[in-house]
């Protein structure tokens, strides 16, 4: 069954390649993304940015995740739900899983080739003006992996939602709405989760119940100080394979719903 | 051929049931299909059709009962099995983007060829399913929807598959269209097991060895063109065309056959002779030794005699509404009971 993951993930990539809405939006994303990202480099002296700056290129990618990822995932299975091909597809030797897989790494390589498209702005500065790279921190490989490594964690999470929401209509425009509303929920849930999360054993109301649950979520984002500075936080890059893998499985639930 | 001997069957299905929320699409069918034959699946909308050859396909499972394709039971499988049926599910739903050659190649690698038998076994479907090369170039979305239930059976050809499932292939086809899918059928005949769900009844009596005819997730009747006429049609209707009166005619009859009756009040008038046709219930050997009777009456003057067979429709009909009868008994019968 492996041969089908591979070969749907050639076809998915292929397809996002060949579609107009993927260039359009990459365009427009990385457009804004640099723009934002020569201002920030320019203003950052008279900031009181305590990050190294090129953390912030990682922190405009994540919170412009809920518009770029609904174009990368919207069309993968509402589509071949909307014109049937998902039965003509389950009648070839490749299982429900290879299908979910194929599509989402498909999605998850493009959102990592417009991260690399991302990353070739500080790259540019480093190669045209050396000396003010120096300067703004862009020389330390442990500031580009680290960033890198966070946008992978919660980009393979996101690409995970959309794959699900994709999953759950026929209709793409709803399956880019719903992917854009579950994402920013979910970054605003890790942007607005406080206190620390609480032991099982502390637990007496309501509010222990939700600061429990939302334990792993708890200050998602201010994470990005660890990997900022090169430090791979464990715990979280757990929690987004755990999202990712929750949210693939509701996926290819509903995708096997069409055997029955 | 002894029992020992004989081939597997490529289908066995043995007390299939299906159902759909309160609705029971199968209610138990049993039917085997052998090597190379071509058999017609025909019934009603809603009959059960496209739910039995779902279920072949391995695209959805069974509730109960067995499916065995090429001897491998369906509900235990892995999915290998899909190698060896090639599926045109009913509307072939195809990636409208993609070029005909581009989907082929999709669909080769997902069956697992590679290599130059891939190449080999999209040039042999092709050619099959007379795609020339100028229309595989071209997107599927741009095709007419003749071209496009080709692509789809091209599709369902290209691993050699041993059983074909075609679920109403030549639906919305122009004549010209469908002649290219008998042909393929055709060509294929002996070696690849066909199993062809469709309305057109002309087209299923032309191209098949067997039909299966389902009614309301039963099997009414299966069997070749011959028996089916046989258990369905036990009266042989048989037109003579001649220059004499129906008195005359009718009486000549009866000297052969007592049983004999003229089915029309008034003989039609054919080019100035006159048609007349009767129904017989001892058959069509009694039928010919009629006419044989017939032309050595010469003030009868017969120019033509010819015996009818039924046709598939009829038979289609017949069977269908015993058993829409049945059911619909069944339901009267329910209802009384529930006033009583």
């Amino acid at each position: 069954m492996t041969q089908g993951y591979w070969v749907i993930l050639r076809t998915e990539i292929f397809s996002l390649f060949i579609s107009p809405a993927t260039y359009v939006s990459t365009f427009y994303f990385l457009a804004l993304l640099g723009v934002g990202f020569r201002f920030f480099i320019e203003s950052f002296p008279a900031t009181n940015w305590i990050l190294p700056p090129l953390s912030s290129l990682a922190l405009g990618l994540l919170f412009g995740a809920p518009a770029l990822i609904p174009f990368l995932t919207m069309r993968t299975i509402a589509e071949e739900r909307r014109l049937g091909t998902l039965e003509t597809l389950m009648t070839a030797p490749v299982d429900a899983v290879s299908i979910i897989a194929g599509k989402w790494s498909a999605s998850y390589f493009f959102y990592l080739l417009i991260c690399c498209g991302a990353y070739s702005y500080p790259l540019l500065v480093c190669i045209i003006f050396p000396s003010q790279a120096e300067s703004l921190g862009f020389l330390k490989p442990e500031h580009w992996i680290g960033g890198f490594v966070f946008l992978m964690s919660f980009g393979a999470s996101f690409c995970a939602i959309g794959i699900f929401s994709s999953s759950i209509t026929r209709n793409q425009m709803v399956a880019g709405m719903l992917s854009f509303s579950l994402i920013t929920l979910y970054l605003a849930i890790m942007a607005f989760s406080y206190g620390e999360p609480t032991k099982i054993d502390e637990f007496r109301s309501y509010d222990d119940l939700f600061a429990m649950v939302g334990g792993s979520l708890h200050r998602g984002l201010d994470k990005i100080q660890f990997f900022a500075l090169g430090v791979l936080h464990i715990p979280t890059i757990l929690h987004q394979l755990i999202v990712v893998f929750f949210f693939l499985s509701l996926a290819k639930l509903q995708v096997e719903k069409i055997r029955h | 051929m002894s029992a020992e001997t004989k081939p597997l069957p490529i289908i066995e299905v043995l007390n299939l049931k299906k159902r759909y929320g309160l609705i029971q699409a199968l209610k138990g069918i049993s039917f085997s299909v052998g090597k190379g034959e071509i058999i017609g699946f025909l019934g009603p909308n809603g009959a059960g059709k496209s739910t039995t050859l779902k279920i072949l396909s391995g695209l959805i499972p069974a509730d109960s009962g067995e499916a065995k394709v090429c001897g491998v039971d369906l509900a235990e499988e892995g999915g290998e099995v899909r190698n060896h049926i090639g599926f045109l599910p009913e509307n072939n739903p195809l990636p409208e983007e993609l070029r005909v050659i581009e989907y082929l190649h999709f669909r080769a690698m997902l069956k697992g060829l590679r290599g130059s038998r891939k190449r080999d076994r999209i040039r042999i479907a092709l050619d099959i399913c007379d795609l020339e090369r100028k229309v595989s170039e071209r997107k599927i979305g741009n095709l007419s929807k003749g071209y496009r239930q080709r692509v789809g059976i091209a599709d369902a050809l290209l691993t050699e598959p041993r059983l074909v499932i075609l679920d109403e292939p030549t639906i919305g086809l122009d004549p010209r269209q469908s002649a290219v899918t008998r042909k393929m059928m055709e060509r294929l005949r002996g070696e690849v097991t066909f199993l062809l769900s469709s309305h057109i009844l002309s087209e299923v009596e032309a191209c098949c060895d067997r039909m299966i005819i389902l009614s309301h997730g039963q099997i009414v009747t299966e069997g070749t063109l011959n028996e089916l006429q046989e258990e369905f049609i036990n009266r042989t209707i048989f037109e003579v065309i001649a220059l004499t009166d129906r008195m005359s005619l009718q009486k000549s009859v009866r000297e052969i056959d007592q049983t004999c009756e003229l089915l029309q009040d008034e003989p039609v008038d054919v080019s100035g002779k006159k048609r007349f046709i009767f129904s017989t219930e001892k058959g069509e050997v009694v039928a010919e030794a009629i006419l044989r009777y017939l032309v050595k009456i010469p003030d009868l003057r017969v120019f033509e005699f010819q015996i009818e067979r039924p046709d598939l429709e009829t038979i289609f009909l017949r069977a269908t509404k015993k058993n829409w009868e049945e059911n619909d008994l069944l339901g009267k019968r329910s209802r009384r009971f529930k006033i009583e």
